[in-house]
């Protein structure tokens, strides 16, 4: 597989660059056999997969998210645009395996923690956001999660990264507006 | 102010209206029109995901089960509003599903072939916010080539609800469709 990025004509036209190539395109390519676009899937998915499993699947977490990879490479091949997104078809993956691993598991009594009682899992949203915030350059993907989820002004970050006031913004729109046309592009919209 | 300079500055418009040059830009753009409405959904997925962030995992466990209830409580409502939305379904027909900036699915669209030279769009909406009146604007916009193109216009009841059919050529893939106040077709208030 090509490490350039595939060509987006939309992304051209409005002047920006997404990053890299869609998730729906890694999976064709790893349907094909493409080792790097697994490898670059994996990078993208492994932490939205580990939190799906980890709040579906309990203490085999792990298990969980090593046969979740393990499916999607066997099994690349039937994942179908036409029918949802990259991410819903991963999220299914990821939910059918969690869901094996808590049968199994029901074979011999386990305390039930709490949080297997709370967490339902991840919704879609928030399992592609979490992928899609992968995809950013660190720079912007920290100045986004200070902002939201530390809920850090401008310019607390400027001044904790240590860098101008300006560029704290610009990486902050720059990471926004790239969000926004992956999720135009590959999101949930339909 | 020049098209890619508004692109680039779109995110400010999520904390503050007060730039009338970009807002002009943007009222005669479709394009960055798009991209708001794209950004507004952004910013709200990461509020939303924001008390799961790892800094705010440690909650109470109180908190958390409310959280769990009222959770329970928007996804079976939520359910409740999808099998309105997706029932009945026409096989082979393309179905798109409308949503606010916030997410809410308001609306359902199923294109079909109609004839040789028609495709029917069938739009089923239900809870869409009357604020500026119930009267709406449909608009489509293939995946290639031509722009916005007004599909027709529609109008609700109080609870926000209508159905409503409408033909657009055939030759082209309809992908994007978007809906905005018939009085005001520069605000988007729900698109797929």
């Amino acid at each position: 597989m090509s490490s350039q990025p595939l060509d987006r004509p939309r992304a051209q036209r409005e002047g920006f660059r997404a990053a890299g190539p869609s998730d729906a395109e890694l999976l064709v390519a790893v349907a094909a056999g493409s080792e790097p676009a697994f490898e670059e899937l994996h990078r993208r998915y492994r932490p939205a997969v580990e939190n799906a499993c980890r709040s579906l699947a309990g203490g085999d977490a792990d298990d969980c998210a090593q046969e979740v990879f393990t499916r999607i490479w066997r099994k690349a091949a039937l994942f179908d645009a036409a029918r949802g997104s990259a991410a819903a078809w991963l999220l299914t993956l990821a939910r059918n395996v969690a869901r094996n691993v808590r049968a199994k598991r029901r074979l011999t009594p386990i305390p039930v923690t709490e949080d297997a009682l709370i967490e339902e899992g991840p919704t879609l949203d928030r399992f592609w956001l979490e992928a899609a915030l992968e995809r950013l350059p660190p720079q912007e993907r920290t100045v986004i999660e200070l902002a939201y989820y530390d809920d850090r002004s401008q310019s607390e970050i400027a001044s904790s990264l240590g860098v101008p006031l300006g560029t704290v913004k610009g990486w902050t729109r720059r990471g926004l507006n790239r969000l926004a046309t992956l999720l135009g592009d590959e999101g949930q919209a339909t | 102010m020049t098209h890619e300079r508004a692109w680039e500055r779109l995110p400010d418009l999520l904390h503050s209206r007060e730039q009338p040059e970009l807002l002009a830009h943007v009222s005669g753009c479709h394009a960055c029109q798009r991209q708001l409405f794209l950004l507004g959904r952004v910013d709200r997925l990461l509020r939303q995901a924001r008390p799961h962030s790892r800094h705010l995992r440690h909650q109470s466990v109180l908190r958390r089960r409310s959280v769990s209830l009222l959770a329970t409580l928007a996804a079976a409502a939520a359910a409740a509003v999808v099998l309105l939305l997706f029932l009945p379904r026409v096989p082979g027909a393309h179905r798109v599903v409308l949503r606010t900036a916030d997410g809410r699915a308001v609306a359902r669209a199923t294109i079909a072939r109609a004839d040789q030279s028609n495709v029917e769009v069938s739009l089923v909406a239900r809870g869409m916010t009357r604020g500026g009146g119930d009267q709406f604007l449909l608009w489509a916009q293939p995946d290639k080539g031509a722009g916005a193109t007004p599909v027709g216009r529609f109008m609700v009841d109080r609870s926000g609800s209508c159905r409503a059919h409408f033909n657009l050529p055939t030759g082209q893939h309809w992908t994007r469709l978007w809906v905005t106040p018939a009085s005001d077709p520069a605000q988007v208030v729900a698109s797929t």
